[in-house]
């Protein structure tokens, strides 16, 4: 099965078969035979050429993972060569477009610093949210106007909800 | 002095997470009836499923709970709980609180009402500490109305010097000096500040104390005069003011200045009358000087470290000296046995700025093994809200030596997993490899400094993002296979259904 596997910087041509009870993955131009066990629902142990590998492994909804193994965690997204091409044409189309930010957590939100409409700059705090008696100002990536605003201060937000959107 | 009171049966536990657990745990040894709040995100957590009796205080806002007052005093003396213990945080500084359950006939474990007072307000609490022979930062409150003043009073106590705002706080109105040229600019500057941050432009002045470090002495009175001090705790890795690591004994202090401490400490806490547990909080110079900076009236998170060197159980000591038993002769001797590191693990992202990370923990497993502690007050599948503080645990290694204590530490932390949220955990492996960690030099500003710095190599190690990449991909391979015999199945599935269905509607003669 040959996979793109996209990560926080950049992505991978991934190929991958089982043979029996291993797996070959090839990474780039680096192969590797590995053997893997489930030790409990969502905890594999990953044997490398002999060398044991305990991961965490999260669904993050249809083909995004999010993987935790000792000193770190990674969030990659799983592609079929096709579905990843698709979608490479398409965020192309909305380069420059519309951008809605989410709640990166479950929190309320203390403080809107901005009205809609309004021009900002890249790094100038939009909203205020607060989680676990600290505040986390979420901040206007790139320079734009803030089209639409979903929030208003003193509203309790899920992680996703939408905040605010930026044009 | 006061009366012997009759041994608790009951104890009603005012707080909630890991410090709710430690003191369930010594209720349970001392074979007392244990009841415990909650509020409405904590009705199934763990010190709910340990505790014997459990009872709703309110919604999630600790306004609407964990600090009601009066409510928990009421409540107490409705389950008949012979007393209350506040742990820390909430309402166990709270000189008012504890008043009201003296009021209520209901027995406070913490100091008498009057102690709390005293050492709640900084200046006050200095001013009687200058009076009782304990050394404060040399420098005064009275605000300095002249540029002369200042001048005279900075040569007196030397420099460098602090300029502060009266009305201060947040660092805002404060100037350091290093010497007798630079101090009209600064006074002049800190004045303005101060007028514009506090509408208030009164100045005092204050020694700057040098690289300072944190260290505290655990103090134990009892109700009947006797204090003795159980030794030091340094604390000077702090995030933001937060302590984030504490070991015992300090790296630093030898026998002849922990007995001067401890001696300090001791005499700090007679000047107010104290009894049961506390700690007094020191700056420690470079050069061994040693000046008071708060006294807290309560238990400390970091009080682990010191069990773990001295054997005494605080939390048992606290009880009992509130039951009115006097302090075991004993203790006054004690000299910390090998060494202690404990870290804070908190639902913080460490990759993000510390941020928040609330969420279900889907999976938890504590380290165990030789020299292992850990005080946690969550359990795997169980939820990390956004209404508390964020340490969710606390993990304690004990060694012969700091070298074994730190090998013990890291051994602890590569066995931890807590998946689901993010966790300080790596921050503590970056610092276990740090050289100063390592050789023990430390100060208060060491950890911001190296994390603005960029020092402290919090990068993920360099085979975890193909680990990622491998993990995924056979994920989703054996997911693909998964799909498609679920598809198949749920096809079944349909068609029993309908026919189901069919058979349903047949059967209740609507056809």
């Amino acid at each position: 099965m040959e996979l793109i596997v996209k990560h926080s910087d950049g992505e991978m041509k991934v190929k991958i078969e089982r043979r029996g009870g291993e797996f070959n993955v090839q990474i780039g131009d680096q192969s590797y035979v590995i053997l893997s066990a489930e030790a409990m629902s969502g905890v594999r142990s990953l044997l490398v050429a002999g060398e044991q590998f305990e991961v965490a492994v999260r669904s993050l909804g249809e083909d995004r993972y999010e993987v935790t193994s000792s000193g770190g965690v990674e969030t990659v997204q799983v592609q079929d060569p096709l579905t990843a091409l698709a979608e490479a044409a398409h965020a192309g189309e909305e380069d420059g477009q519309r951008r809605r930010v989410d709640a990166n957590m479950p929190g309320k939100v203390t403080a809107v610093m901005v009205e809609e409409g309004a021009e900002v700059t890249a790094g100038q705090g939009i909203v205020v949210l607060e989680a676990m008696k600290m505040e986390n100002e979420i901040q206007a990536e790139r320079d734009g106007v803030i089209s639409k605003i979903h929030v208003e201060a003193g509203q309790a937000v899920e992680g996703g909800d939408p905040l605010f959107e930026l044009e | 002095m006061a009366e012997r009171h009759k041994p608790f049966d009951k104890v009603l536990i005012a707080n909630r997470g890991e410090i709710a657990v430690r003191i369930l745990r010594a209720l349970r040894e001392l074979g007392k009836r244990s009841a415990v709040i909650y509020s409405d995100p904590d009705r199934a957590a763990l010190p709910v499923l340990l505790a014997d009796e459990a009872y709703r205080i309110g919604g999630a806002p600790s306004t609407e709970s964990y600090l009601r007052a009066e409510a928990i005093v009421e409540l107490a003396r409705e389950i008949g709980a012979d007393a209350i213990h506040p742990g820390y945080g909430f309402l166990a500084e709270n000189a008012d609180f504890a008043q009201r359950c003296a009021d209520g006939g209901v027995k406070f474990i913490g100091p008498p009402p009057s102690a709390m007072a005293a050492m709640g307000s900084k200046i006050e609490s200095r001013r009687l500490m200058r009076n009782a022979g304990v050394p404060v930062v040399p420098g005064g409150d009275d605000p300095l109305p002249s540029q002369e003043e200042a001048a005279a009073f900075a040569e007196e106590i030397g420099y460098p010097v602090m300029i502060k705002a009266s009305a201060g706080g947040g660092g805002k109105g404060m100037r350091r000096v290093e010497s007798p040229a630079e101090l009209s600019a600064a006074y002049r500057a800190a004045r303005s500040e101060a007028a514009a941050s506090f509408g208030d432009d009164a100045v005092y002045l204050e020694k700057f104390v040098e690289r300072p470090r944190h260290v505290e002495i655990q103090i134990l009175a009892d109700e009947h005069g006797n204090v003795v001090s159980l030794g030091e705790r340094e604390c000077s890795l702090q995030r933001r003011h937060q302590k984030v690591v504490e070991e015992a004994p300090s790296p630093v202090v030898g026998p002849d200045l922990r007995q001067r401490m401890g001696e300090a400490a001791v005499k700090a806490a007679q000047a107010v009358g104290y009894s049961n547990a506390g700690t007094v909080e020191f700056l420690l110079d470079a050069d061994g000087n040693f000046y008071f900076l708060e006294m807290n009236t309560r238990l400390q998170v970091e009080h682990p470290i010191t069990e773990l060197v001295t054997g005494v159980d605080i939390v048992r000591s606290q009880i009992g000296i509130a039951e009115g038993e006097p302090l075991d002769e004993r203790l006054a001797a004690i000299e910390p046995r090998g060494h202690a590191i404990e870290v804070r693990l908190y639902a913080e992202d460490p990759w993000r700025g510390f941020a928040p990370s609330p969420g279900k923990i889907v999976r938890l497993r504590l380290p165990e093994g030789p020299g292992v502690r850990n005080d946690c007050g969550v359990y795997e599948g169980g939820e990390v809200t956004i209404h508390y503080d964020p340490m969710i645990a606390k993990l304690i290694a004990y060694g012969a030596d700091r070298e074994e204590a730190m090998d013990r530490l890291g051994r602890a932390l590569a066995e931890l997993r807590v998946d689901g949220i993010r966790t300080t955990a790596p921050l503590f492996q970056a610092l276990l490899a740090d050289e100063d960690f390592r050789a023990g030099r430390l100060d208060n500003d060491m950890l911001d400094r190296k994390l603005a710095a960029g020092e402290l190599s919090l990068t993920p190690p360099p085979h975890l993002r193909k680990l990622a990449i491998m993990t995924a991909a056979l994920e989703h391979l054996e997911r693909g296979g998964r799909k498609a015999a679920e598809a198949k199945l749920q096809g079944q599935r349909d068609h029993w259904r309908e026919a189901g269905r069919r058979d349903s509607l047949r059967g209740s003669g609507w056809n």
